[in-house]
């Protein structure tokens, strides 16, 4: 469903020449499984899946996400994904049905379609008393509940979760990892990144770990523990960049 | 591109730009204060004008007391009625008449003056008059010396005198000699130009005193028995045949086409600041650059909600003003008697038309310009401080038509903006068919401009380094560092029109030197060093220079990488000799239609003469043909084409590369000559992928232009050459006849074909803009394609 080939991605530097903020990034996701990308700030999560949702394009490398190829045809990618990222913000002059509603007709659902999944989607999410709410004077977990609906409505095979947890408190975060293991029960091909390694644990089929652009581990959690005979994820974690930043010490 | 998606889009903005107070207020609730209030407060100062009547101090006016023939300067306490063309204009003055100067208080002392010292007493009184004149108590101090109105008299009596009889004509004039060598009399008028009233005042009483004058030279003349025409021998009587109608449509033409655009400029800034970068800030926009929707439609949507608010904030301050103008001008006339009706009647419907039809295009060019820039911003901002950049550069483009003297011409009407007003204008005063042949470069260049702007605004909209930048410390220093270290194989697109400028900068400056340092006569050596440092110094140097420091493949640059098919070259020379009858056909169509001027037909005929002065015959053809084959097709199809060309888009990389290539050519007839034969080199270039099949059509197409000077004068030896000539003018380019010019023109085709089938070598990104475009032959997943297995 979703494949990442080599991924690299650097930016010019004004003083230090090429920076790379991914390299050679490659993972394969599949349908009713949640893909965890677990780093600290400045991994590499970000632009990993922002060039799966095709707003950034790599440097190098291919992503194939639901069969297309996220460079040549990314309107077509688009239509089979839904981003949801800390970044995504609803719009402050409109409310959350005008919100949902003019997104799945981006997408191209047609009125009657449109409508029943709205009516679905605001009922499964509790959204009836935002419904006419404009985005200003919403809450940080209203907001993100319309940013779910927004990126659900038209019933995506593949969805990107980008640190989608940040800034909620607990009740909203858990009400949000809840749908998220709900749409894998429906089936989609999940990419969920976080820092929180008990997010990670509580949701994620797979877990790659990932360090200043690079895979540092990958494999189910039962496979990661094994690997590093290490059952706490937490030092697991911190093992594992211990390692790195050891070697990187070395090369220079 | 889906009309549905940018109808949505479109819809959105436009909702969410109307739910947005600070625009609202801006588009229409501002224009429909603006005005009123504006011409509120011109109202009651006007009425604040009316009440405040020039005070003036009279010293001396003692002087004038004894009426003995001269005329009435005052009567009673004002001026004299009669020195106005409207006798109640003389009751706007309030005089104040100094008394007598103490030592002159007497009637019969007056005469005496001139022998007595002036007395302490006058310069009081004229201490107290400079302070009240600066505190601006009074406006103006007019002050009589103390001999004035004798002299006045003694002048009337010499001429009496002077004409009364020949036998005492010698006696008496020894009598003026002695105030005459004491010069004319003058009458002081002080003022304090620190205030603009006593300014005003000043040129008031200066117009009531030359009346005055002349009133007293016509009473000379008729004392002295001369005809009172001596002084004054005809008269200029202005006729202006425009009627009120024209002369009106003048003033509105002037007027409205500024006013229009400044607000269609301001109205679209502020939508798309708060479009792009607002949504920026907000975070949004990644939101949306994450739906389906394609950026250019996103650009699209965008543009014409930006479109729609320029448009109507535009409008609305027309609309607004010209209410306003209409009400104030009534109120004006009601109030004062000054003609200010004159030409402030509403503009004609027709005028207003023409303005609609222009404000389309003009709404467009400055939406996607500030759309662009907008796009660059981080913040709204930094978004704001964008205007200002861009009201300096559009402004002189919208102020250069109300220049005087400014008309119409081919020149004009290819330069953006400028040419849309000089149109605009014409249409507005109803001159039609002067201006009809202009409709074309006008809207071409319009249009082209308004599609430039919207590619940029595209373009910004794919470039991620835009739509994500982060704040980064800017170091000169390092940013040089980083252009040469971290340099491309072929120059970026930056790159490419930095060159551009590099050399249209170079080519001013060199004008202005040559120009400077212009010898008197020229010789062939100064022309070869004009030539050489034209092509050489201006053109290629800079081009090579920065393909050496700025490219780390220089040879791929300059398409010198490879080694060119023989059989490109054969064609290359063969499609410039079927091409010459075209261009040269062509040369004179822009000739026909806008004729060369003197100055610029003076100068190439002395350059021909200089060519004919040559030592050598090839040597012409070396500097010619051959230099600029070389020089301008290493910048131009070298380093600029080959930077455009990351515009992903080989149609538009050509055609900028023609356009810029025209505009290198000092006359404007040339450019566009040059442009026609620029997309067909440009076309060579990137068909062959090689610089060499260029360099032989140009030389050989440049040859050929220059040997066809010399053919109307061998078609007497040649017949042949007669046969391929039309009607061969002696002065003009060499025209051939039609036939020749349609087989050249069916064989030219024919080459062209060829070269279009030649493997050609996309760039990276013309390679991915063509893969994007054929997604649309994917089936679209529906929109229900969940639970996939």
């Amino acid at each position: 469903m979703i494949e990442a080939r080599s991924l690299t991605k650097s930016y010019d530097d004004l003083t230090r020449g090429p920076v790379a903020a991914l390299s050679d990034l490659s993972f394969r996701a599949e349908p009713g499984q949640v893909y965890g990308l677990l780093g600290p700030n400045g991994a590499g999560k970000t632009t990993a899946l922002r060039i799966l949702s095709t707003v950034l394009e790599p440097t190098s490398g291919t992503a194939i996400v639901g069969g297309f190829d996220c460079v040549t045809q990314p309107e077509l990618v688009r239509h089979q994904i839904g981003f949801i990222s800390a970044n995504t913000a609803v719009y402050d002059r409109m409310t959350a049905w005008e919100m949902v509603e003019y997104f799945g007709r981006l997408y191209g659902m047609d009125d009657d379609e449109l409508r029943g999944r709205m009516e679905l989607l605001f009922e499964r999410f509790e959204m009836q008393e935002i419904r006419d709410l404009l985005g200003a004077k919403m809450s940080t977990g209203m907001k993100q509940k319309v940013s779910i609906a927004r990126a659900i409505v038209h019933d995506p095979p593949v969805l990107i979760f980008d640190e989608a947890t940040t800034g909620l408190d607990v009740l909203v975060a858990r009400a949000l990892l809840d749908a998220v293991a709900e749409l894998r029960d429906q089936g989609k091909c999940i990419v969920f990144s976080t820092h929180i390694m008990r997010e990670a644990e509580r949701l994620c089929d797979r877990i790659a770990i990932m360090h200043r652009g690079h895979i540092l581990a990958e494999g189910t959690l039962d496979e990661l523990r094994d690997r590093h005979e290490q059952h706490d994820l937490e030092e697991l974690f911190f093992q594992l960049i211990r390692k790195q930043q050891a070697e990187h010490a070395d090369a220079r | 591109m889906s009309w549905r998606n940018i109808r949505l889009i479109y819809a959105r903005e436009i909702r969410d730009q109307l739910r947005d107070r600070r625009t609202l207020f801006m588009i229409a609730v501002l224009p429909l204060l603006l005005y009123p209030l504006l011409g509120m407060s011109v109202f009651q100062l006007s009425q604040f004008l009316r009440k405040s009547e020039p005070k003036i101090l009279v010293i001396g006016s003692e002087q004038l007391a004894e009426n003995d023939g001269l005329p009435p300067l005052f009567e009673g306490a004002a001026f004299a009625p009669g020195l106005f063309d409207d006798p109640a204009a003389a009751a706007r003055f309030a005089l104040e008449f100094a008394e007598a100067a103490p030592s002159a208080d007497q009637p019969a002392a007056t005469l005496e003056v001139e022998t007595s010292p002036p007395g302490t007493g006058r310069e009081q009184q004229l201490n107290a008059a400079q302070l009240r004149l600066k505190s601006g108590d009074i406006q103006v101090v007019l002050k009589f010396p103390d001999d004035f109105g004798e002299r006045l008299r003694d002048l009337r009596r010499q001429v009496q005198a002077a004409t009364g009889g020949t036998e005492s004509r010698t006696s008496e004039r020894k009598v003026p000699d002695a105030p005459s060598s004491a010069g004319i009399p003058e009458l002081e008028l002080r003022s304090n130009s620190v205030r603009e009233k006593s300014r005003a005042a000043h040129l008031q009483i200066e117009q009531i005193l030359n009346v005055w004058k002349s009133q007293i030279v016509r009473e000379n003349l008729l004392v002295s028995r001369v005809p009172a025409n001596i002084a004054k021998p005809f008269a200029v009587k202005p006729l202006d045949i425009a009627e009120q109608r024209q002369q009106e449509a003048v003033l509105w033409s002037k007027i409205l086409p500024f006013v229009l655009f400044i607000w269609a400029l301001t109205g679209a800034f502020y939508p798309a600041v708060d479009l792009c970068a607002g949504e920026k800030e907000r975070g949004t926009l990644e939101t949306l650059l994450s739906s389906p929707a394609l950026r250019t439609e996103i650009v699209w949507g965008k543009l014409l909600t930006v479109m729609t608010f320029s448009s109507a904030t535009a409008i609305l301050n027309l609309a607004s003003l010209g209410f306003t103008a209409q009400f104030i001008v009534t109120q004006l006339r009601a109030v004062s008697d000054l003609n200010l009706s004159q030409g402030l009647d509403l503009p004609p419907l027709g005028a207003t038309l023409w303005l609609l039809v222009a404000l389309v295009p003009m709404s467009a060019l400055f939406s996607a310009l500030c759309l662009a820039c907008a796009a660059f911003a981080r913040s709204t901002k930094e978004g704001q401080y964008y205007l200002m950049p861009l009201l300096l550069v559009t402004m002189p483009l919208m102020m250069l038509p109300m220049a005087p003297g400014t008309e119409l011409d081919l020149g004009n009407s290819m330069i953006p903006v400028t040419g849309v007003v000089l149109l605009l204008k014409g249409l507005v005063q109803g001159n039609y068919a002067e201006v009809v042949r202009y409709v074309v470069p006008v809207c071409t260049v319009t249009l082209l401009c308004c599609h430039l702007a919207i590619r940029w605004a595209v373009y910004q909209f794919n470039q991620e380094s835009v739509l994500f930048r982060e704040s980064e410390r800017f170091d000169l220093r390092g940013w040089m560092i980083h252009l040469v270290r971290d340099r491309q194989q072929t120059p970026s697109l930056a790159e490419a029109f930095f060159c551009v400028a590099i050399i249209y900068i170079i080519q001013f400056f060199t004008q202005l030197a040559i120009s400077a340092n212009a010898p008197a006569t020229a010789d062939f050596g100064y022309l070869t060093l004009l030539l050489f440092i034209s092509q050489v110094v201006c053109i290629a140097v800079p081009a090579l220079l920065m393909t050496i420091v700025l490219t780390s493949q220089p040879l791929k640059t300059l398409l010198l990488n490879r080694a060119p098919q023989a059989a490109a070259c054969v064609a290359a020379i063969l499609l410039a000799v079927f091409w010459h009858p075209i261009g040269q056909r062509v040369v004179l169509w822009i000739h026909q239609l806008y004729p060369l001027s003197e100055d610029v037909t003076a100068r190439s005929e002395s350059v021909v003469r200089l060519v004919e002065t040559a030592p050598y015959a090839w040597l012409p053809f070396l500097l010619m043909a051959v230099m600029p084959a070389i020089c301008e097709e290493l910048a131009f199809r070298g380093f600029i084409l080959s930077g455009l060309r990351h515009l992903g888009h080989k149609w538009w990389a050509i055609g900028l590369s023609a356009v810029f290539f025209g505009i290198a050519h000092p006359v404007i007839q040339q450019s566009i000559a040059a442009t026609s034969v620029g997309l067909v080199i440009g076309y060579l270039a990137v068909q062959t992928g090689s610089l060499v099949p260029c360099i032989l059509f140009h030389g050989t197409y440049n040859s050929l232009m220059l040997a066809s000077t010399h053919w109307p004068a061998l078609a007497d030896r040649w017949p042949v050459l007669r046969g391929l000539s039309s009607e061969a003018s002696p002065s003009g380019p060499f025209i051939y006849s039609w036939p020749v010019v349609v087989l050249c023109g069916v064989l030219a085709a024919g080459l062209l074909g060829w070269f279009y089938r030649l493997p050609y070598q996309a760039t990276k990104e013309e390679w991915l803009s063509d893969a994007r475009a054929r997604q649309a032959e994917h089936p679209l997943p529906s929109g229900l394609s969940g639970n996939v297995e």
